[in-house]
Formats: structure tokens, C-alpha cells, sequence
């Protein structure tokens, strides 16, 4: 049988079937580009590329940029003027944002907001009239344009914006020193009416998805079991996601969801949902669910796996001793995809040990297989 | 109503998580002259206890244990008022902070909460915090024990940053350093000559507590 190529690979492995080898792509946002990473590319390592397939417009509302000193650190303050009021949100930026690529940093680290654009009660109906007022425009050439350059060497996913709770809880509200839980306790009635209107405006956007080219849609959830608890997921997420799966299953498109967190207290629900593929799921260190029994409890789903950055910041050896482990406890192979990286940047070192195992994870796995990586490295 | 009753009436207003009752009950507990300190000790602290229980069991989740936090500041801005002084036994005193260059504070923040019903005094430097502010806060509140936290992998050095500090500044033997955050190992606390590394909220609270007690009393 003929090598497969690195996107046939992915594909296959996605769709439940067997492929010759453990699929292992970096993500272009997290990608050094450089000698290393096209050697790695080069021993089969794949590319990811995650555009979104659409476009945003505001009606009826003036967006306003100015630096700020807050408290005593120059920040970015966006202003959204609406005709029922005004809201704000601050941001600070480190060194690189803007200068590279996906609004990162050079180190890898994406803006946080010091003020979230939800602060007091009255907010609430300022954000609710701007995504009242949001249109969403099925713009596809990103998605096409990255399809056309990767080709063959790996995959390129719709990205859509956190699900409608996600949003408030790690964005407009957000979650430091607890101010969802307090705002959701104190506040029932206005968090749940701008969670049906978000969710409300977000149908169109999953047609869009729906029918962009690309194969497979990522929800970028960010999913932590600690601040979404089975309450919060049964109530908010489920019911989201069976819809956004409805609309892109009629499609024949995969759903992904982006889950990095330690989602062990949610592991019967996640079960439960329409969702194809659990992406960046951690195992321990990192997270809490060990990769062996995410694949053996979820039967129907795949798991893209992300290489958890503690093992990184231990070095190459570390990095070995971790893959390895993990190819011990995965059975065959099968229904995984293994992510270098779903948060920073990778150091050449780590980068190459890693390709050196998994580049000779031929499917299906055994222990005799894996011994002999094991010795090849020695 | 006896002060028995509204002391139980503090206590289950937490444990309920009711904002309105915690201060309808704080205004006429004080009204009926129950001690302040009383209200807090043996009505609210019982409260939060077994919230705290609670979360550490499993039964409750975070947004519990947070909003619980909430519910007893509700309550303890219509006591604090009455009170004069502060005659409140502490077990020991922990100065905590996420590191700079990070922005996550719902670990450090549930460490925080477990460590005040559990009876320390916590100062809390928030999040971002540079390393000077952290030796500046151990020098000047002279801690038994300094908590670091960390979400990111990136800012995870400033942790071994901070011990490092410590020691130039002679300060490394008159602390416990403790650390925590999702992606931090034994492996790295090790590296970066922490004392502890906390698994979670819970057992990194339990160790803080082992540290300040004399061994012939644990």
C-alpha cells in the first residue's frame, strides 16, 4: 500500500478508520518556521491551518480604538457606542502582537482583557442590541485560499468563535475572581437572555460553516471542567452543540470542539453529544483524563490529543518518555491525532524528539513496535 | 430570635448560596446585639466550612465555592462595621500570587478561599504579579508560606524566578514555597526549588496546613 499523504492520514484516522501511521500535525499558529520544522514536515509531520469561513458586521454601532494608562499600564480601550448605551473593554498587548501572526505575542501569548466589556447590570442590554445587530457573511476565501496552498500536507478547519455561554463566561463577562459564577447567581435573568440572544444570532454562522469547504468545523470552546461544570454543560453547551451538529452533520461535515482543559467531572456528557472530534484534549499532567480511556469511554469519537506544554518545559527526554507512554496506552492507534502543540511555541529540541517517535508509529500499534522505537532512540 | 438562631440562620444563608437572606439576617443579627466576631466565627465560618467541604467532596463545584465567597462578603460588609479591632486567631499567614505575565486567577483564587476557611491569614497580590512586588510583599508581611500560581506554560520560569529572588535576597529559609496551576509538575517544582508542588486546591491547602502545624499536635 502507497504511503499516505499527511492530509489522508489525518482524514483517515478522523473518520474512524485506520491509517498507516499515528497521524501528527503542528499547528500553523503555533509553527516555528525554520530548519526543524521542515524537517520534522519532512518525516511526515502535517500542517493545520484553522481560517474562519465568514465575516462579521455591526450594524448600528461605533467601535472606537484609544491607549489608555489603567491602573498604571498602558492599555488598548475599545469603546462599543450603541443607541442604548456605551461599553468598553481594555486590553493589554505584549511585545509581537500585530507584528506576526493571529494576534500573538512573540512569545505565543494572545491579548488578555483587564476590563471586560461586561461590568455592571446595565451593560447587559448594550451587548445584547450589538449581537442583536451582528450579521454574519459567508466569506470562504480564506479557507479556500489555505486549502490551495497546504494541498496534501495537511488539514485546514473552519474556526468559529466560542460557543454562546463560553463567550460570556471567558469573554465579555469573564471568569477572574469568579465574576461569571457571581454575575450568573446574582443576575440569572440578564445572563440567560444574552445567552438566547447570542445563541439566536450564531444560526446563521452555522449554515455558513456548514457549507465552507473545509471538511471539518472547530468551536474553539476552550473547555475546562473546573469552570464548566456538568451543571453549566448540560444546561448551556449541550443544547449548542446538538444544534450546531444538526446543521453541519445535514452537511456532511465533522464537528470538533476545542476541549483543552480537565474535562474528567464531564467525560459521561461529552459522551453524549453530537461531537466528532475532541480536540486538544490533554492527558496528565495537564489534564486530568488520561488519553487511553478518553478513546475506550468514547467509542464514536476521535480524539486530537494535545502535547501538554509541562512535558515540554522538561525537555527532550521528558518529551520522549511522555510519547512513549502514550503510545503504550492507546491499544492500536487507531481514532487519534496527535496536535505538537495547542498552546506555545516548541523548541527545536522538543520539536525533533517527538517526530522521531512518532514518525515510526506504524498502525496498528504493538509493544514490539513500540520497543523498537524505544531502542531506535536509545 | 436567640442568637443560636441567627447564627444558624448566617451559617445557612452561606450554605444556600441566598444572597438577600445573608444580609437581611447579618442587619438583624446585629440589631439584636449578637458580638460581631460571634456572627463571623460561629456563624458564617461554619458556613463556608461546609461549602468548603462540600466542593473538596465533589458535591459542589467551583461556581458554588464562588459564589458562596460572595454570599459571606454580603454578609461580612453589614457586620464589619460593628467591629472593633481584630481578635481573630490566625493559623498562619500565606502571601499568594499568579506570576507576571499571567492573567489566570480562578486556581490561585480557590486556594485563597480554601485557605481562609481553613483559618489563614491570606494576602492576596492578585494576578500578574511582577517578581519584585512578590519579594517586596515577603519582606514586609513576612509570610510562613508563599503561594505561586500558574496557568500558562510560558509564564511558568517566573515561578523558579521568584525562588531564585528569594534566595539573593536572604529571604529563600524564612518561607514554605508552594506552587500550583494546571500545567505545573512535581518534576518542575523540583527543578525550580519550590517545597511543594499542590496536585490541586485541597491537598495544596492541606500541606500549608501540615507546615504551620507542630508536628506533636497533626
Amino acid at each position: 500500500m502507497a504511503e499516505m499523504t499527511r492530509h489522508e492520514r489525518i482524514m483517515t484516522a478522523t473518520h474512524k478508520k485506520r491509517a498507516d501511521k499515528l497521524p501528527f500535525f503542528h499547528w500553523w499558529r503555533h509553527s516555528q518556521i525554520g530548519w526543524a520544522e521542515r524537517e520534522c514536515r519532512n518525516r511526515g509531520m502535517g500542517m493545520c491551518w484553522q481560517r474562519p469561513p465568514y465575516i462579521m458586521k455591526m450594524h448600528g454601532v461605533d467601535i472606537a480604538e484609544t491607549q489608555v494608562v489603567s491602573p498604571g499600564e498602558v492599555v488598548l480601550r475599545r469603546t462599543y457606542s450603541t443607541p442604548v448605551g456605551s461599553i468598553y473593554l481594555d486590553e493589554k498587548r505584549e511585545p509581537g502582537v500585530g507584528q506576526w501572526h493571529a494576534l500573538r505575542s512573540w512569545r505565543d501569548v494572545l491579548p488578555w482583557q483587564t476590563e471586560r466589556l461586561i461590568k455592571e447590570p446595565e451593560d447587559y442590554k448594550v451587548l445584547k442590541y450589538m449581537v442583536e445587530n451582528t450579521e454574519y457573511i459567508p466569506y470562504y476565501f480564506p479557507v479556500e485560499q489555505a486549502m490551495d496552498w497546504l494541498g496534501e500536507d495537511g488539514v485546514v478547519i473552519d474556526e468559529l468563535p466560542h460557543s454562546p455561554m463560553q463567550m460570556l463566561m471567558i469573554d465579555w463577562i469573564g471568569s477572574e475572581g469568579g465574576r461569571f459564577f457571581i454575575h450568573h447567581a446574582k443576575y440569572p435573568d440578564l445572563v440567560e437572555d444574552l445567552y438566547r440572544a447570542i445563541s439566536k444570532s450564531r444560526e446563521p454562522l452555522y449554515e455558513i460553516a456548514a457549507k465552507s469547504p473545509a471538511p471539518i468545523t472547530n468551536f474553539g470552546d476552550n473547555i475546562d471542567g473546573v469552570l464548566v461544570n456538568p451543571k453549566l454543560f448540560q444546561k448551556y453547551f449541550m443544547p449548542e452543540y446538538e444544534k450546531m451538529g444538526k446543521v453541519l452533520h445535514e452537511h456532511g461535515k465533522l464537528m470538533a470542539v476545542h476541549m483543552d482543559g480537565r474535562v474528567g467531572v464531564l467525560k459521561d456528557l461529552i459522551a453524549k453529544t453530537p461531537i466528532d472530534i475532541v480536540e486538544a484534549l490533554h492527558p496528565p499532567p495537564m489534564g486530568d483524563l488520561p488519553i487511553g480511556e478518553a478513546l475506550s469511554l468514547w467509542k464514536d469519537k476521535v480524539v486530537w490529543t494535545g502535547f501538554p506544554g509541562s512535558v515540554y518545559i522538561l525537555g527532550p527526554e521528558a518529551v520522549k518518555k511522555h510519547a512513549l507512554n502514550l503510545l503504550r496506552e492507546i491499544g492500536s492507534g487507531d481514532r487519534l491525532v496527535v496536535e505538537m502543540s495547542t498552546e506555545n511555541l516548541v523548541s527545536n529540541e522538543n520539536l525533533l524528539m517527538l517526530t522521531s517517535i512518532l514518525e515510526n508509529a506504524d498502525l496498528p500499534l504493538t509493544k514490539e513496535k513500540i520497543d523498537r522505537i524505544e531502542k531506535s532512540l536509545a | 430570635m436567640v442568637k443560636e438562631k441567627y447564627l444558624a440562620s448566617l451559617k445557612k444563608s452561606i450554605i444556600n448560596l441566598d444572597f438577600n437572606a445573608v444580609v437581611e439576617v447579618a442587619k438583624a443579627a446585629m440589631d439584636a446585639g449578637v458580638d460581631p466576631h460571634i456572627a463571623i466565627t460561629d456563624g458564617m465560618v461554619p458556613g463556608m466550612t461546609i461549602v468548603g467541604e462540600k466542593f473538596e467532596s465533589g458535591e459542589y463545584f467551583l461556581s458554588e465555592l464562588v459564589v458562596a465567597g460572595e454570599v459571606m462578603n454580603e454578609g461580612l460588609k453589614v457586620i464589619n462595621p460593628y467591629i472593633k479591632g481584630d481578635s481573630a486567631k490566625r493559623l498562619g499567614k500565606v502571601v499568594i500570587a499568579t506570576v507576571e505575565g499571567d492573567n489566570h486567577d480562578l486556581g490561585k483564587n480557590i486556594v485563597t478561599t480554601l485557605l481562609e476557611i481553613h483559618g489563614f491569614e491570606v494576602v492576596d497580590l492578585g494576578k500578574d504579579v511582577p517578581t519584585d512586588k512578590i519579594i517586596d510583599a515577603v519582606k514586609e508581611r513576612k509570610p510562613d508560606i508563599l503561594g505561586l500560581s500558574a496557568l500558562l506554560t510560558v509564564t511558568m520560569p517566573k515561578m523558579g524566578e521568584a525562588i531564585e529572588a528569594l534566595k539573593v535576597a536572604g529571604l529563600r529559609k524564612r518561607v514554605k514555597v508552594i506552587i500550583g496551576g494546571s500545567p505545573v509538575t512535581s518534576e518542575f517544582a523540583e527543578s525550580v526549588g519550590a517545597d511543594h508542588c499542590a496536585v490541586n486546591a485541597a491537598e495544596g491547602v492541606r500541606k500549608c496546613t501540615e507546615w504551620v502545624t507542630p508536628r506533636e499536635v497533626r
